[in-house]
């Protein structure tokens, strides 16, 4: 590595970037004066609206109850007491009152009256009427029992066994670390994100739009250089920005402009310690956006479509933040590896003055190692010509949208582009989730096998044929040999034992957490009795999504995928989006070994272009968890009682698979390929 | 000395230039003329190691542009259409980076950019970002960015696409300027007129294949034509 190159190219793009004045705001601007300036002004705002609230009095009805009563409230000059046939709901509703108070007639010296108050809780000076009122509703039932003690010559004390009064054992100083632990790790990884955004977008698919990087590349400088001096510089953005964010963040808090920190006993500070090693954790990170939207921009043609296709990373990395300010989350070690919310948890507890050694350590380290694939991801897109100079990822680049109306019209039988698909997807998606769970809700699983054969199935078949699609291809319908079968079924029986050993370490690993009562439920489900149902069982768990889900999956999705992408894109992307939408609120768990056999059966497909050979595939592996559930002996076989996996079977299990993979044929070369797709 | 020997790219299927052979000496000034698509910016590509030949060898002053892209860089001035000036940079400052990265430091650097700012007559805004300049003034600097490391081959892809006549003119300047320095230079263009103005030598791509080569008293002679145009158009028919 040349450094002084590297040094080169990383002065220029920090002088390019200082000068661009949009990167500079989101860098600089926003973080040091806008931010805190916006904080103290919602403050400001929040506190006069408060004030303006206090100023006039609540306007309260009062019917019922004793003269005594009325004459408390009416002594209060908080309260305006309003005419007493105002106190009804109705007056409520439209705002003519506050609140309305109802009492019940006076109970005699020991009995109870009932008082009810009216409010509007989506109104806000309803609401504060209705504290008000109570608050002096209380007080007047102090007095009232203070009487009847007294009546009774009884001291005051007889009605209040227990004192209780809390107290923070916190210093100031704990109660502000435990508050700017709840939000401060999300701003700082927001605003990392934030500082590398445009930069990356600007550094890698600008240079391409602007004809820059060709250029660029001609000079002698390896291509390594190029991309270590663009990294650095959007690492380094990205880290000014979140150091800029964290120093303003303190500077205002500590400056004692938040009122409420004044007022309760709360102290803004961070230990230098803990600051530092923050800004030592923010440095992986920011290495690890600034590689990942490098590598991903790259591979765009232009700054608009880099874009959007760096909005859903966007999201993906910061939505799942929202989580260390829920209590209760436990920072563990596997917690800790999960991306970007490990470090973030980690920061939660450094900043809490809580870290633990080892989760902290986990949460580093991992962050280094994904900084160090995605610095990987990003270098290889600077190496490959295609991606520089080749019309690159970018779909729409390759054939103009009025090309393919066109082609639309004149009903030009080829197979779906990749967005076309995606689109396909997202309406089978939309409509199995919302219109499936209602048909399973109402009729269990015949709404299943219905959901399964109309909305997946059935919605593919008409998606490949009325479309301008030919219908054979797109769907992958091509016979397979016996020994590609074969082929399949073997690599199908060697991923099962691997499937149940992904499961069951992602079961140890702590993160994930099945009820037993749902394992239960599910065990049941698939459990058969008779023959019957056993027949039945088949039918709906294993031979109706062997042929609907692999119909839209390693049909439409992989066989359009494949038109544009390399075979690890194109198997990837099918398998992740077939774990992905075997996801639920209680089985997360599945995501993996799903997407596991998702690429198993995404593989043979490639190799075989036969979509029969994953139905197969998929029955087998569906077929036999309805099989090893209903055989108790089989299941002592492949199960301890724990639910442990034999490790001799998943031993054994790669020599299936790759027999199986020496059985499959071999894909004919990609540009036989290209052909037959532009035919 | 620019040479290609039997250069051939395929793209899948499709082979974007195939079996592609010619030498430009120093002091030679080389047209590759052909039509949108036969060829013309892959072959150059080629020659500046942008992309790699599937067969054959591009070759700068001897050096291969496939196993020895750095020598090949280092002896290379590379002018395309798109011009790649960076908008935020004063040419000034593009000029020295420029020069930096090809290995051009300190005081060495400064005399460089002086020398390409007076000598493409730069001075009057040389200090100004290069994205406000006007499409002459850029198309100028870009000039100098791509000689300001004195190279003895130039390669010139379409430079004066977009261009109205007068900004054009500085690229015809600039070619005779380095055909009389002993510089090899070649370009490609689809415009006869400047090809009956610069080339000493004329190659035709069409189907990614060099049709025909020679003077263009020689090419027009050849196909019994009046002009260089309708030569062309004989010659691209017949390929087809």
């Amino acid at each position: 590595m040349n450094w002084r190159i590297v040094r080169r190219v990383v002065a220029k793009e920090l002088r390019e970037t200082v000068r661009d004045r949009r990167t500079l705001v989101m860098m600089l601007v926003v973080p040091t004066l806008l931010y805190p300036a916006m904080m103290i002004l919602a403050q400001q705002i929040a506190l006069v609206g408060q004030r303006r609230l206090g100023e006039r009095p609540a306007s309260v009805a009062v019917a019922g109850g004793d003269s005594a009563l009325s004459a408390f409230l009416r002594a209060d000059t908080a309260l305006r007491i309003a005419p007493a046939d105002s106190a009804t709901v109705a007056a409520v509703r439209a705002r003519t009152v506050e609140a309305a108070v109802v009492a019940a007639p006076a109970a005699d010296s020991a009995g109870t009256q009932g008082v009810r108050v009216f409010f509007d809780p989506s109104n806000d000076r309803s609401r504060r009427a209705q504290e008000m009122v109570s608050d002096r509703l209380d007080a007047w039932g102090d007095t009232l029992l203070a009487r009847r003690l007294g009546g009774a010559g009884l001291p005051a004390s007889f009605a209040r066994p227990l004192a209780v009064a809390d107290s923070s054992v916190a210093t100031a100083e704990e109660a502000g670390a435990y508050t700017l632990a709840r939000f401060l790790p999300f701003l700082l990884i927001v605003m990392t994100l934030l500082g590398a955004f445009y930069p990356a977008i600007d550094l890698a698919a600008g240079e391409k739009e602007r004809g820059t990087l060709e250029t660029l590349l001609t000079a002698p400088v390896p291509p390594g250089e190029i991309v270590a001096g663009k990294f650095a510089a959007v690492a380094l953005i990205g880290l000014l920005a979140a150091a800029a964010n964290l120093a303003s963040m303190m500077l205002t808090f500590q400056s004692g402009l938040f009122q409420f920190a004044r007022g309760g006993n709360v102290r803004f500070s961070l230990p230098w310690s803990s600051a530092l090693l923050v800004l030592a954790g923010l440095v992986p990170l920011a290495v690890l956006f600034a590689a990942l939207f490098l590598g991903i921009a790259v591979r765009s043609q232009s700054f608009k479509e880099a874009q959007n296709a760096l909005t859903p990373v966007q999201l993906a990395a910061t939505l799942p933040l929202l989580v260390i300010s829920l209590p209760g989350i436990e920072f563990n070690a596997a917690m800790a590896a999960i991306p970007v919310l490990g470090l973030a948890m980690a920061f939660r507890e450094l900043m809490g003055g809580t870290a633990t050694p080892v989760p902290t350590a986990v949460a580093f380290a991992t962050t280094i190692g994904y900084a160090g694939l995605a610095l990987y991801f990003a270098a290889r897109a600077f190496g490959r010509e295609d991606v520089l100079f080749g019309s690159g990822s970018g779909v729409a680049a390759k054939v103009p949208w009025r090309e393919r109306l066109r082609g639309w019209r004149r009903g030009g039988r080829r197979v779906p582009f990749p967005t076309e698909a995606l689109l396909f997807l997202v309406v089978v998606s939309l409509l199995y989730f919302h219109l499936g769970s209602r048909l399973q809700a109402i009729h269990g699983e015949r709404g299943l096998l219905a959901s399964q054969w109309l909305l997946m199935g059935g919605a593919a078949v008409a998606f490949a044929t009325l479309g301008p699609f030919d219908a054979r291809r797109t769907l992958g319908l091509r016979r397979p040999s016996a020994r590609a079968l074969a082929g399949a079924l073997l690599i199908a029986l060697g991923g099962l034992p691997i499937g149940w050993a992904i499961g069951w370490l992602q079961m140890q690993s702590g993160v994930f957490r099945i009820p037993p009562e749902l394992f239960g439920a599910l065990e049941k489900l698939v459990t058969a009795q008779s023959a019957e149902r056993f027949a039945w069982l088949l039918l709906v768990t294993a031979v109706t999504p062997a042929i609907c889900e692999e119909l839209v999956f390693r049909g439409v999705l992989l066989q359009s995928f494949s038109r544009e992408m390399t075979a690890v894109r194109a198997i990837g992307g099918t398998a992740l989006l077939f774990g992905v939408l075997h996801l639920s609120g209680e089985t997360a768990i599945r995501l993996l070994p799903t997407a596991f056999l998702g690429v198993l059966m995404g593989f043979v497909v490639w190799r075989t272009r036969s979509i029969f050979a994953s139905m197969l595939m998929h029955f087998v592996n569906n077929g036999m968890a309805v099989v090893i559930v209903s055989a108790p002996a089989l299941r002592k076989v492949v199960f301890s009682e724990a639910g442990e996996p034999s490790w001799a079977l998943v031993a054994v299990a790669p020599l299936a698979l790759a027999a199986g993979a020496w059985l499959l044929p071999r894909r004919a070369a990609a540009s036989d390929e290209a052909v037959e797709m532009n035919r | 000395m620019i040479e290609f020997d039997g250069l051939g790219k395929a793209y899948g299927e499709l082979w974007a230039v195939r079996g592609l052979s010619l030498r430009v000496p120093r002091g030679e000034v080389y047209a590759l003329l052909g039509a949108n698509g036969a060829g013309k910016t892959t072959a150059l590509r080629c020659l500046a190691t942008l992309i790699a030949p599937t067969e054959g060898t591009a070759r700068i002053e001897g050096f291969d542009a496939r196993t020895q892209p750095l020598e090949v860089r280092r002896r290379l001035g590379f002018l395309a259409a798109s011009m790649g000036l960076y908008a935020r940079l004063t040419a000034r400052e593009l000029l020295r980076y420029f020069a930096n990265l090809n290995g051009i430091e300190g005081a060495a650097a400064e005399a460089r950019v002086e020398d390409a700012v007076g000598r493409f007559g730069l001075e009057t805004f040389a200090d100004r970002l290069c994205g406000k300049l006007s499409t002459g003034q850029r198309q100028r600097v870009s000039i100098a960015r791509a000689v300001v490391h004195d190279p003895p081959a130039l390669v010139l892809d379409e430079p004066t696409l977009g261009l109205d006549v007068l900004s054009g003119e500085a690229i015809y300047r600039f070619v005779e300027d380095a055909r009389d320095r002993d510089r090899a230079v070649l370009f490609s263009t689809h415009q006869m007129s400047e090809v009956e103005l610069l080339a000493d030598r004329v190659g035709v791509l069409a189907g990614g294949r060099l049709a025909a080569e020679g003077t263009v008293d020689q090419i027009v002679a050849a196909t019994g034509e009046p002009n260089l145009a309708r030569a062309f158009l004989r010659i691209v028919k017949e390929a087809a």
